[in-house]
């Protein structure tokens, strides 16, 4: 498993496993439930190029890399408007979950989202997992303005505006992705526990 | 031998004894990764020489029977050509989508036109039967299975 900010795969080049970039990534389209990535909008490449209509989904990724996102052929681009509406009202692209307020169940804001962490399997995998965002701390985490990783469970609600958060999160907060899968993992095993 | 070595070399007809061309380049079939035929200027009668048209990939010279060998590429040779045409100096990217560097040179056998190794710029040698794609962008190849 490797775990990514999904900023650092936008403009990412989707290449064929024969060699040729058919596009690049525009923005990352999330599941309505917010835990998962349903797809990317692309657009052309080249400084010039404009937005493409294809979409990708995630079933299409060959596999995410440091540097491309690999896809089979230009055959697993599907057309954007039936999977966008397919996947709900609620589906959200980066645009709307950045800048959202994470609250606590409590109703304690931990900060504004500034980036999503992903994790996924380097042999592309079954589906592109959520599991952090990148918040820029606010008072109820105590290092208001810093930078922190949140760990997030498997699921959660989130409107657009607030994304809910269970408030033992304070306790597995990470600084950097090398130890955050760690974090992630322990705290989705303590949500486990907890559970009643 | 490397593809940096053999380009230059002299095609020469053994039946005239005559150079009827050098060898400017190669092209290469990815799902094969062997050269399927040689890429020639200076000629009379062509640009490219197929594979299997050649006597022999010498260390001084490559030999055909005539020089009625060297032909006009067809469809299926102009397509691999436009694709493979700059093999060295492209980006090589795993099946996984993490780049390992550039090609900076390619080592076959001269007996079958197979391609052996692929030499980066920085990086640890690939085995070329690890080749999946050859595009304008990148080559592609198999990733390792627990490497990235």
């Amino acid at each position: 498993m490797r775990l990514m900010r999904t900023s650092e795969i936008t403009q990412r080049a989707v290449v064929t496993m024969a060699g040729e970039d058919i596009a690049q990534i525009k923005d990352v389209v999330y599941a309505a439930d917010g835990g998962s990535v349903s797809g990317f909008t692309l657009a052309g490449r080249g400084l010039f190029a404009g937005p493409l209509k294809e979409f990708l989904p995630w079933a299409g990724v060959s596999a995410l890399g440091a540097d491309a996102v690999m896809v089979r052929d230009e055959s697993v681009l599907a057309s954007a408007p039936s999977i966008l509406e397919g996947s709900g009202g609620s589906a959200g692209s980066a645009g709307d979950v950045l800048g959202s307020q994470v609250l606590t169940e409590e109703g304690i804001g931990l900060g504004t989202v500034h980036d999503v962490v992903v994790s996924v399997d380097v042999t592309g995998g079954e589906y592109c997992d959520v599991v952090g965002y990148e918040v820029e701390a606010s008072e109820g985490l105590g290092t208001q303005g810093q930078m922190v990783l949140i760990p997030l469970p498997d699921t959660m609600a989130a409107s657009g505006e607030h994304l809910m958060v269970p408030s033992s999160v304070k306790d597995f907060v990470g600084h950097d992705l090398a130890g955050f899968g760690a974090a992630v993992d322990r705290f989705r095993a303590h949500l486990e526990d907890s559970r009643p | 031998m490397m593809f940096s070595a053999a380009k230059g070399h002299k095609v020469v007809d053994t039946s005239s004894a005559d150079t009827v061309g050098t060898v400017s380049g190669f092209l290469v079939e990815p799902s094969t990764h062997s050269i399927v035929a040689l890429r020639v200027k200076k000629t009379e009668t062509g640009e490219v020489i197929r594979w299997r048209d050649i006597t022999a990939f010498g260390s001084e010279a490559v030999t055909v029977p005539r020089a009625g060998v060297v032909t006009d590429t067809d469809a299926e040779l102009e397509a691999l050509g436009d694709r493979a045409r700059e093999l060295v100096k492209k980006r090589v990217l795993t099946s996984s989508g993490d780049e390992l560097g550039t090609v900076k040179d390619i080592d076959f056998d001269t007996e079958t036109g197979a391609l052996t190794t692929f030499l980066l710029d920085g990086a640890p040698d690939v085995s070329a039967d690890r080749l999946i794609g050859v595009g304008s962008y990148a080559v592609v190849v198999r990733a390792e299975p627990h490497g990235s």
